[in-house]
C-alpha cells in the first residue's frame, strides 16, 4: 500500500476563525486504495479539515494536494473529481429527488445521469420518494439522496463527513459493504467520524484529531495487532492530552 | 403567553445578530436616529421644494412600505431561515413541539413583529426629530402625534399583509378579488373624482386632523385586519404525500441559451415552487411601486413634463434592483459546496435570471406610460429604470456577494449602498429634471456597474462562503 500513488497530501494545513484555531498545522497522506478515517471528538476539527481538503474553506497555512492538483490554485477541479457528502444534508429545497440528480448530472456533464440514478433510487431503497420535494423528505431520506450525487460520477476520491449517522441499522450495513467494494476497486475513500466502532469496522488507516491538532496517524490493522480497540486508543490518547 | 412573546423577541434579536453582527446590527437603530436627526435639520430646504403636507405624505408612506416588507417576509420567513439556518426550527413553526396552538403562536409573532419593529425603525426615527425639534422650531407636540401616526402607518402595513397572506394561504381567487376591488377603486377615486387615495389613508387623515374618534377608527380598522387574520390563519403542514413532474431537464434544456442553464432552471423553480414569484411581485413589487405612484401623482405640479414618470422610473429601477433577493433567499451556498461551481458562476447565473426577470419592470414602466400619458418619455423612462436596477445590483452584489438580505440591517454596508446609490440618483434626477432625455444618459451607470461586478467576482471568489 505504500507504494500506492498519494491521493491526497496535507502540509501544514491550519485554519484559524478569529481567536480560535479550528485546525493546527495538519499534515497527512492518503493513498490510492485506502479507506481513510479521520476521528475526533465533535469541534475537533474534522468538519474543517473535510472543508480545506475540498476547497470549500481556504487555509490560513498550509497547503494540500489532492488527485494531483493544488486545492487552493484549483479548488473547481478538484470538486470536478471528487465526491463529497457534507455532514448537514442540504439538497435543494424546492426541487425533487430526481431533479435534484439530474441538476447534478447537468452540472457534472453526466452523460447518463438517469440510468445512474435508477440505480442508486433501487439500491438506497428510496425510489418512492424521487418525485417529492427535497424539503419533504426525511434526514434518512436526504442522507442517501446526497450519498447519490456523491457517487453519480463514480469519482476515484470521495470525502463523506459522518457517513452513516442518518442511516438505520439495515442501511448502515449495506452503505458500509458499498464503500468496501468501492475501495476494492481501485478508488479511494475519504470519511470523517466520531462514531469510532465504524472506524474500526471499515477503515484500513486513521488519523485522530483532537483541538484541531493531528495525535495520531496509524492503522487499524496495528490497533489490533497490538490486542486494542480503537476506542480504547482513542480514548487514552485525548485523554493524554487534555481531554476530560 | 409573555414568555413565548419574550423568547420569540430574543430569537429575532439574534436571527439579525447572528446574520449581521451584533455591533453592526445594534448600530442600526443608531444609525435611523442619526438620519433623522440629521434630515431634521434640512426641513427647512425641503420646505422650499416640497409642501409640507406632501412630505408628511412621502415620511408616512416610508413606513406603511416598511410595514408591508416586514410582514411580506412572513410569507417566505420559515424556508428562508431554514435556507439560512439548516433545519433549525423558530419559535412561530413549533406549534408541533409545545403545547401551543397555532393561532396563539401567530398571534404572538404579530406582537412580537409589532413590538420589535417600533423599537428597531420607528422609535429611533422619531426620537431623532424630536431632539432635533427645538432646533429648528418645532413644537415637541409634532414629533409626538408623529410617534403615534407613523407607528399606525407601520402597523397598518404589517396588519394589512398578515391580512393579505392569510387569505393567500386560504383562496388565491379571493386575494385577487380583493387586490382588484381595492385597484379599481382606487383608480375610480382618482381618475373618476379626482381624490388622491393616498390622502384617505387614515394614519395621515390622523396627522392632519387630530381627533379621538379618527384615531379609534384608525386603530380598530388595524385591529380588526389583524384579528380577520389570526381568525383565518392556518398552518401549513407539510404535504409529505405532495409530488411533481420532474421539470429539472426539460427546462434546462428549454434555458440553454443561459450560460448555465441547470443553475437557471433552478432559480426559477425555486421561485414557482415557493410562491416567492408571485408573492414577491405583489407584495415587494407592485403594491410598493403602486402606492409610491399615487404619492407622486402629488408632485406633477411641481416637476417639469415627464418628471413624475421619470422619478417613477428610478424608483422602479431602485425596486426591481431588490430581485436579486428573490433568487437568492431560497438559495444556500451549501449547496454547491459538493459540486464544481464556482462563486463567480454562481454570480454570473444569479445575475442572468435577474436580468429574465427584469421583464416585470420593462413592462410596469410601459403599462404606466401608456395610462399616464407619458409615451413620450418611455425611452428615457425605460433606460433611467434598467440602468439604476443594474448599478444597484452591482453595488449589492459588490456588497454583499450572494447574501443581499445583509444590506437591510448591517449599518456599514446599507451607509456605503446609500451613498453609492445617492450620488449617482442625484446626478441622474437632476439630469431628468433638466431635460427628459438627457436621462438618456443613465446608461452610463453600466460602466460603473461592470467595473462593481468585475470587483464583485475577485472579492467573494477570495473569501469563504457562508454554508448552513
Amino acid at each position: 500500500m505504500e507504494s500506492s500513488p498519494l491521493i491526497i497530501e496535507a502540509q501544514g494545513l491550519s485554519r484559524q476563525y478569529g481567536d480560535v484555531t479550528a485546525v493546527d498545522a495538519v499534515s497527512l497522506t492518503v493513498r490510492k486504495g485506502e479507506l481513510f478515517g479521520l476521528l475526533g471528538p465533535n469541534g475537533s476539527g474534522k468538519t474543517t479539515m473535510i472543508r480545506m481538503l475540498t476547497g470549500q474553506t481556504r487555509p490560513t497555512r498550509g497547503s494540500a494536494i489532492v488527485l494531483g492538483l493544488d486545492v487552493d490554485e484549483d479548488p473547481i477541479g478538484v470538486r470536478e473529481r471528487v465526491g463529497i457528502i457534507p455532514e448537514q444534508e442540504t439538497p435543494p429545497s424546492f426541487l425533487t429527488a430526481t431533479e435534484y440528480l439530474d441538476f447534478v448530472g447537468e452540472v457534472r456533464h453526466i452523460p447518463d445521469v438517469r440510468k445512474e440514478a435508477d440505480w442508486w433510487f433501487d439500491f438506497l431503497e428510496f425510489s418512492d420518494k424521487r418525485d417529492v420535494l427535497c424539503k419533504d423528505l426525511s434526514r434518512g431520506t436526504r442522507q442517501k439522496l446526497m450519498f447519490t450525487q456523491a457517487f453519480l460520477h463514480k469519482p476515484v476520491l470521495a470525502l463523506i463527513d459522518e457517513p452513516l449517522i442518518n442511516f438505520d441499522p439495515i442501511m448502515q450495513h449495506k452503505v458500509k459493504d458499498f464503500l468496501a467494494d468501492y475501495v476494492k476497486a481501485g478508488n479511494t475513500i475519504f470519511i470523517s467520524t466520531h462514531i469510532l466502532e465504524i472506524a474500526e469496522e471499515i477503515c484500513t488507516k486513521f488519523a485522530i484529531l483532537h483541538n484541531g491538532k493531528l495525535l495520531h496517524t496509524g492503522t487499524v490493522a496495528d490497533v489490533k495487532a497490538a490486542d486494542q480497540h480503537l476506542d480504547g486508543f482513542f480514548l487514552s490518547l485525548v485523554r493524554k492530552d487534555g481531554h476530560v | 403567553m409573555f414568555k413565548l412573546f419574550t423568547c420569540m423577541m430574543k430569537e429575532e434579536w439574534r436571527i439579525h445578530s447572528t446574520i449581521f453582527g451584533s455591533l453592526s446590527f445594534a448600530l442600526f437603530p443608531v444609525m435611523i436616529f442619526g438620519i433623522a436627526f440629521m434630515g431634521s435639520f434640512l426641513l427647512p430646504l425641503f420646505r422650499a421644494v416640497i409642501p409640507g403636507g406632501d412630505l408628511t405624505t412621502i415620511i408616512h408612506a416610508l413606513f406603511l412600505l416598511l410595514g408591508i416588507m416586514v410582514g411580506a417576509f412572513g410569507l417566505i420567513g420559515q424556508e428562508a431561515m431554514n435556507r439560512r439556518f439548516g433545519q433549525a426550527s423558530l419559535l412561530a413553526y413549533s406549534a408541533k413541539s409545545l403545547p401551543i396552538s397555532e393561532k396563539e403562536i401567530f398571534c404572538t409573532f404579530v406582537i412580537k413583529d409589532t413590538v420589535y419593529y417600533f423599537i428597531l425603525w420607528v422609535l429611533p426615527f422619531v426620537g431623532g426629530f424630536a431632539i432635533a425639534s427645538p432646533f429648528i422650531g418645532i413644537p415637541l407636540s409634532l414629533p409626538a402625534l408623529l410617534l403615534v401616526t407613523l407607528t399606525l402607518a407601520f402597523l397598518t402595513g404589517l396588519a394589512g399583509v398578515f391580512f393579505l397572506s392569510t387569505v393567500y394561504a386560504r383562496s388565491k381567487t379571493a386575494l385577487g378579488l380583493i387586490l382588484g376591488l381595492f385597484l379599481v377603486g382606487g383608480s375610480v377615486l382618482y381618475l373618476g373624482a379626482g381624490i388622491n387615495i393616498a390622502l384617505l389613508f387614515p394614519p395621515l387623515m390622523l396627522f392632519h386632523a387630530f381627533s379621538w374618534g379618527m384615531l379609534g377608527l384608525t386603530c380598530a380598522a388595524i385591529l380588526i385586519l389583524s384579528a380577520v387574520a389570526v381568525l383565518l390563519f392556518t398552518a401549513e403542514y407539510t404535504d409529505t404525500t405532495k409530488r411533481y413532474a420532474n421539470a429539472m431537464a426539460p427546462l434546462a434544456r428549454r434555458l440553454s441559451f443561459f450560460p448555465y442553464p441547470p443553475l437557471a432552471a433552478k432559480d426559477l423553480i425555486d421561485m414557482r415552487r415557493s410562491g416567492s414569484l408571485v408573492g414577491q411581485t405583489i407584495f415587494s413589487f407592485l403594491i410598493p411601486l403602486g402606492l409610491l405612484w399615487f404619492l407622486l401623482s402629488v408632485l406633477t405640479r411641481l416637476l417639469p413634463p415627464g418628471g413624475v414618470l421619470l422619478l417613477f422610473a428610478v424608483l422602479t429601477g431602485v425596486i426591481a434592483s431588490t430581485m436579486y433577493t428573490w433568487i437568492t433567499a431560497f438559495d444556500s451556498y451549501s449547496t454547491y459546496t459538493t459540486l464544481p461551481v464556482s462563486v463567480r458562476t454562481l454570480l454570473t447565473s444569479k445575475m442572468c435570471s435577474f436580468t429574465v426577470l427584469q421583464i416585470i419592470p420593462v413592462a410596469l414602466i410601459i403599462a404606466v406610460s401608456l395610462l399616464s400619458g407619458g409615451v413620450a418619455y418611455l425611452v428615457p423612462a425605460l433606460a433611467v429604470s434598467l440602468s439604476v436596477s443594474f448599478f444597484s445590483l452591482s453595488v449589492t452584489v459588490w456588497l454583499t456577494g450572494l447574501a443581499p438580505s445583509v444590506l437591510v440591517y448591517d449599518a456599514k454596508v446599507l451607509l456605503i449602498y446609500l451613498f453609492l446609490l445617492g450620488v449617482a440618483l442625484i446626478v441622474l434626477i437632476a439630469l431628468a429634471f433638466i431635460n427628459p432625455y438627457y436621462a438618456l444618459l443613465s446608461v452610463l451607470l453600466f460602466l460603473p456597474a461592470w467595473l462593481f461586478i468585475r470587483e464583485s467576482f475577485v472579492k467573494w471568489e477570495d473569501l469563504d462562503q457562508p454554508t448552513f
